[in-house]
């Protein structure tokens, strides 16, 4: 009576351990496989026709100063970065980029109070602050160093020439 | 149609002999490279950001970003793949067990045919373009705009793009070329005719990508690549005292060679590496979360 009992058990073993060995030879589903499809559906564009030009951003970010240099790192259609260090560490990120491609980053800035130079501004993150000028530009400091502080962040956004890019088209 | 880019960064491996040699040149350029690998600790090492919502954006963002072929990332990943993939299998084929253990060169030499000084300095050379162009895909200058490349070499160089480099000094030239790998690479390189370009097989994969409107162009393209690097490289092995025989001192904690068979441990490297590949996805993963974050 025991023996087809066993059986049966044993059956069930082998066909979980086989469930269990395909299951692995699959990639295990990731936190953005939404994404990757809704990437890749045809006609779908990271960065929007009408953004600006990246190099257009670069004469509104500020110069290198108070032992700190301003070195261009990226420069894509829409989007401007630079790195802000001293000799070769590096601090923080400064950025611009134009959310015509990202809509839901200008939609953060609606439910702000708080205002940097004039402009809404937003925290992100542990690491991040930012303004939105013109309701389309936005300028972001990232720390790179715990060194450099919230504080800092809000500094270095000013030193930003953000009237100039309010006025460009 | 590329794989998705956390599958890319996901999947490098954490320990073989390209980890292996790139680690071993630790020594070169201290601290720079660590193996990182997975798509969302690149992006919690990266940002430095522990807030899990903006976590999912940056990556989503990122995906995004290195799905829109404009963008040049596929293009880049390409160029990097493509100029390892001149190699074979034979570190998978014959070393599949012997990760941890000491690889017996002397035992493989059969296996292993040592390139002639012009295929090496052709190779050497279009690695040097793959990087400038990938890099210009990257970070967006315009295809040819070497002289950003350089300025961008000595300031921003930093973790696997600086590995890289050291990796291509030390693999492709020093070993297999010796000290002197400099001047022989440009009086090669000065005699080399577009005829001999176009039957190199690297060149006949990457040709479309090298600016330049023929043969000839792209030629003088190599060449004045290699004359814009030529400084940043003989300053790299004299700051360092880079000799082959200190690469190789390092090289010796996992392989065992002799010093008078470096050219066949330069094929042995060429072989069974992938380090354009490897240290290229990291790279390209890097850029992508940096700008990703300042987007999103």
């Amino acid at each position: 009576m025991k023996m087809p009992h066993l059986k049966k058990i044993l059956a069930s073993f082998l066909v979980a351990t086989l469930l269990l060995a395909s299951a692995c030879t699959q990639t295990a589903p990731s936190r953005f496989d939404q994404a990757q499809r809704d990437s890749t559906k045809g006609g779908v564009e990271a960065v929007a026709d009408k953004a600006v030009k990246g190099g257009s951003f670069n004469k509104f970010f500020p110069k290198s100063q108070n032992g700190y240099n301003v070195v261009y790192s990226q420069e894509k259609k829409g989007f401007a970065q630079a790195k802000l260090k001293k000799g070769s560490q590096e601090f923080a990120t400064l950025s611009i980029s134009d959310t015509t491609s990202t809509p839901s980053a200008a939609s953060k800035f609606k439910t702000s109070s708080k205002k940097i130079g004039g402009y809404p501004a937003v925290s992100q993150g542990s690491t991040g602050t930012a303004v939105l000028v013109g309701d389309r530009f936005q300028v972001k400091v990232l720390s790179r160093d715990s060194s450099f502080t919230a504080r800092d962040r809000e500094a270095w956004l000013q030193k930003f020439n953000l009237s100039g890019l309010k006025r460009l088209k | 149609m590329s794989k998705p880019i956390y599958e890319l960064v996901n999947e490098l491996p954490t320990k073989n002999i390209t980890t292996f040699a790139l680690n071993s040149l630790d020594f070169a350029v201290p601290g720079q490279w660590q193996n990182l690998v997975g798509f969302e600790n690149t992006i919690r090492t990266v940002t430095g950001e522990t807030d899990e919502s903006m976590i999912q954006q940056i990556g989503d963002r990122a995906v995004y970003l290195f799905n829109d072929k404009s963008e040049g990332y596929q293009r880049a990943l390409w160029l990097y793949q493509t100029i390892d993939g001149t190699g074979s299998n034979l570190g998978k084929l014959a070393l599949a067990n012997k990760v941890g253990e000491k690889v017996p060169l002397l035992g493989l030499l059969n296996r292993l045919t040592p390139k002639a000084d012009k295929l090496q300095t052709i190779d050497l050379s279009l690695k040097l373009v793959v990087e400038i162009v990938a890099f210009c895909k990257i970070n967006g200058i315009p295809g040819d705009s070497i002289g950003d490349f350089v300025s961008a070499l000595v300031d921003n160089y930093t973790g696997p793009s600086l590995m890289r480099m050291a990796a291509l000094v030390c693999f492709d030239g020093l070993i297999p070329l010796g000290p002197d790998f400099l001047r022989k690479v440009t009086s090669v390189l000065g005699g080399l005719t577009p005829k001999e370009l176009e039957k190199n097989e690297g060149f006949k994969r990457i040709n479309d990508s090298i600016p330049g409107s023929n043969t000839s162009g792209k030629l003088d393209f190599i060449g004045e690549s290699f004359g814009s690097v030529k400084g940043w490289m003989d300053s790299f092995v004299r700051d360092r005292n880079l000799t082959p025989q200190k690469v190789t001192n390092h090289l010796q904690n996992f392989i065992d060679v002799s010093d008078d068979r470096l050219d066949y441990l330069a094929a042995f490297l060429d072989m069974s590496t992938n380090y354009y590949e490897h240290t290229g996805i990291q790279t390209l993963a890097r850029s992508l979360v940096e700008r990703a974050v300042a987007e999103i």
